[in-house]
C-alpha cells in the first residue's frame, strides 16, 4: 500500500498544480508560436470533447457512436451565422443550443431504446446529418463546402476552447460528485434495479444526454471559425467520435479526470506520430482500443481507483 | 377496518406461447409477512415484477392503498410506497456501500446520509460503508440490497428469495429485520423456497403452480396439502 500513499500525498498537491498550470496555459499565447496556440487550442478542443462524452457515456453506460454530429451541427450553424453577419463567440453559443436542441429531439426517442440500439441510431444520426449538410445546398453550400470570412482569431480561440474545456470539467466534477451523478452511474451499473428504486431513469438519461450536446456544439463553432472553411466530410468524421470514446477509454470512464489524462496523453502521441508517420496512426488508435478494451476496460484512472480505494474526485 | 393494502385481480401475463401468470388475484393485508411458494418457473418473479412495474400486465387488474398502480412505471411504483429486491443481486457493484442508499431518497442529503448510516449499522456493515459494493462478500451483498429497500421506509415490501445463499447467522438477523417491520405496521411478501423460513415467519402462504394460485392459507394447511405436495413431488 505504499504507492497508495504515495498517491495520496500527491494528491495535495493536485489542485494547487492546477491551478499553476492554467497561469502558464492563460499566459502561453504571449511568447507562443501560432503553430503552439493551434495545437493547444485543439487539445482543448479535444478534452471537452471526452470530457462530454463521458457526461453521456461514461456515466449512464448509454454509448453515443455518433457525438461527432453535435459538433457538426454547431459548426454548421456557427458557418452560417458568422456568414450572415454574427460576431463568432455568439455564433457558437447558437451551436450549442442548437445541438441541444437536437440532443432533444433524438434523445426523446432514442434515449427509450436498450444500450446497443442507442449507439446504432445515434451513428445513423450523425449519417444522416452529413448527408444533409450536402442535401440543402442552399444553406449549408452542399459538398462544396462553406467558406467563413477571414479573420486571424487563433489566439481569442485558444481561450475561448480553454474555457469551454474547463466549463466541461467542472460540470463533470460538480455532477460526479453529486447524487444526481450517482443516480446516473446506477442506470449503467443496473438500470432495472435503478428503475425499481425510485430513479426516473429516462429522465436522467435526457439531462445527461443534453448537458453532453453542449460544449461540442460550442467546440463545433469555435473549430469552424477557426479553420474558416467547412465542409460534411470535415465536421462529421466518424473517426471523431471513435477518438472521443478512445480518450475516455484510456483515461478512465466515468470518472472527473479520465478524459483529460486521455486527451492529452493521446492527442499528444497522435501529434507526434503524425507528424513522423502520417498513415501509421489510425492503426495506432486501433490498437490502443484492442490493449485497453482487453488490459484495463476501466482506464487509468479507474483501475487506480479501484485499486487502491481512492476518491471519486481524484 | 380497512381494506387490503395490495389487491391483484385477476393477473395475466404471458411471454410469447408461455403463460407465466394466468388469472392471479390475491390480496394482501396490511402489517403481516405473506409468503409466495411454488415450484420453478411457477410465475413467482414475474408475478413480482407485474406489481413493481418491471413487466407490463396484460390482463388484470392491481391496486395498491385503493388505487390502481398497473401500468405505472418502476420509479413510479417505488414512489408509491413498494419496495422490492431481486432474486439474483441487483447492487450498483461500482457505487461504494453508501452510495448505494444514497441514491434512492431525494430531498435533504445530511438526513438522507444519516438515515443511511443508521441502516447499515443496523446489519453491522458501517465499516465497509465506502468500499465498492461489488467488492462485497455475497451475504453482505445481500443485505445492501435489503437495508436499500428500507431508505423511504416502504409500506410494502417485496423479497424474491432474501434466504438463499445467506448463512444461519446472517439469516436469523435478516429475519429479524423482517419482522420488526411487520411490527412497525410495514407488509411484507417474500418468495422463498425453504419451508423452516416461511413457516417460522409467514402469517398467509400462496401458493403458484403453472402461473395459477394452487392454495392459500396459513403455511401449516399449505404444508399438508395434497395439491401443493403433488406440484411439488409429481404424484
Amino acid at each position: 500500500m505504499t504507492l497508495a500513499a504515495e498517491l495520496r500525498r500527491w494528491a495535495r498537491w493536485f489542485l494547487p498544480g492546477v491551478a499553476v498550470l492554467l497561469v502558464i496555459l492563460a499566459v502561453f499565447p504571449i511568447w507562443a508560436t501560432g503553430y503552439g496556440v493551434r495545437v493547444m487550442l485543439q487539445l482543448f478542443m479535444w478534452i471537452a470533447l471526452a470530457q462530454s462524452w463521458n457526461l453521456i457515456s461514461g456515466l449512464t453506460g448509454y454509448v453515443s457512436f455518433g457525438h461527432v454530429a453535435f459538433f457538426g451541427i454547431g459548426a454548421y450553424t456557427t458557418g452560417i451565422l458568422v456568414t450572415k453577419g454574427m460576431a463568432w463567440p455568439l455564433a457558437a453559443l447558437a451551436g450549442g443550443a442548437m445541438a441541444v436542441v437536437l440532443a432533444f429531439v433524438i434523445g426523446w426517442p432514442c434515449l427509450r431504446l436498450k444500450g446497443p440500439y442507442f449507439a446504432i441510431a445515434m451513428l445513423g444520426l450523425n449519417e444522416v446529418l452529413r448527408v444533409a449538410a450536402s442535401y440543402f445546398e442552399g444553406l449549408t453550400g452542399g459538398g462544396l463546402g462553406l467558406s467563413l470570412p477571414t479573420l486571424d482569431a487563433s489566439v481569442r480561440i485558444y481561450y475561448a476552447m480553454g474555457l469551454v474545456a474547463i466549463a466541461v470539467t467542472g460540470l463533470t466534477h460538480a455532477i460526479v460528485t453529486s447524487r444526481f451523478g450517482l443516480r446516473l452511474m446506477t442506470i449503467r451499473e443496473d438500470e432495472v434495479a435503478a428503475e425499481a428504486m425510485g430513479i426516473d431513469t429516462f429522465r436522467y438519461k435526457v439531462y445527461a444526454f443534453l448537458l453532453s450536446a453542449a460544449a461540442p456544439g460550442i467546440v463545433g463553432g469555435l473549430a469552424a471559425r477557426d479553420m474558416g472553411y467547412i465542409e460534411p466530410i470535415s465536421v462529421f468524421p466518424l473517426i471523431t467520435t471513435i477518438t472521443m470514446i478512445v480518450m475516455v477509454l484510456f483515461g478512465g470512464k466515468g470518472t472527473i479526470w479520465g478524459p483529460v489524462l486521455g486527451a492529452v496523453i493521446l492527442f499528444t502521441f497522435q501529434e507526434l506520430v503524425w507528424a513522423h508517420f502520417p498513415h501509421a496512426h489510425q492503426v495506432l488508435l486501433g490498437a490502443i482500443i484492442i490493449t485497453v478494451v482487453l488490459a484495463m476496460p476501466r482506464g487509468i484512472l479507474g483501475v487506480l481507483q479501484q485499486k487502491y480505494n481512492l476518491p471519486r474526485t481524484v | 377496518m380497512p381494506g387490503p393494502i395490495l389487491q391483484v385481480r385477476n393477473l395475466m401475463k404471458s411471454f410469447g406461447g408461455v403463460t407465466a401468470v394466468n388469472g392471479v388475484s390475491l390480496s394482501l393485508e396490511a402489517g403481516k409477512i405473506y409468503g409466495l411458494f411454488g415450484p420453478n418457473g411457477s410465475g413467482k418473479t414475474t408475478l413480482f415484477n407485474c406489481i413493481t412495474g418491471i413487466e407490463r400486465r396484460d390482463q388484470g387488474a392491481i391496486g395498491f392503498k385503493g388505487r390502481r398502480i398497473d401500468g405505472l412505471k418502476p420509479h413510479q411504483v417505488f414512489h408509491r410506497g413498494i419496495g422490492r429486491t431481486f432474486q439474483v443481486i441487483r447492487v450498483f457493484p461500482e457505487l461504494t456501500a453508501l452510495e448505494n442508499l444514497l441514491v434512492v431518497t431525494g430531498g435533504d442529503y445530511a438526513r438522507s446520509r444519516e438515515r443511511a448510516e443508521e441502516l447499515l449499522r443496523f446489519v453491522k456493515l458501517e465499516g465497509l460503508a465506502d468500499e465498492y459494493a461489488g467488492n462485497l462478500s455475497y451475504g453482505q451483498q445481500k443485505l445492501v440490497e435489503f437495508i436499500r429497500v428500507l431508505m423511504t421506509d416502504p409500506e410494502l415490501i417485496l423479497l424474491d428469495e432474501p434466504a438463499a445463499g445467506v448463512n444461519r447467522t446472517l439469516l436469523n438477523e435478516l429475519l429479524d429485520a423482517v419482522r420488526a417491520l411487520r411490527d412497525r405496521g410495514k407488509t411484507v411478501f417474500l418468495v422463498e423456497h425453504d419451508m423452516k423460513v416461511v413457516m417460522g415467519l409467514c402469517e398467509t402462504v400462496f401458493v403458484l403452480d403453472h402461473g395459477e394460485k394452487l392454495a392459500e392459507g396459513p403455511p401449516g394447511s399449505i404444508q399438508s396439502d395434497e395439491r401443493v405436495i403433488e406440484a411439488y413431488f409429481g404424484r
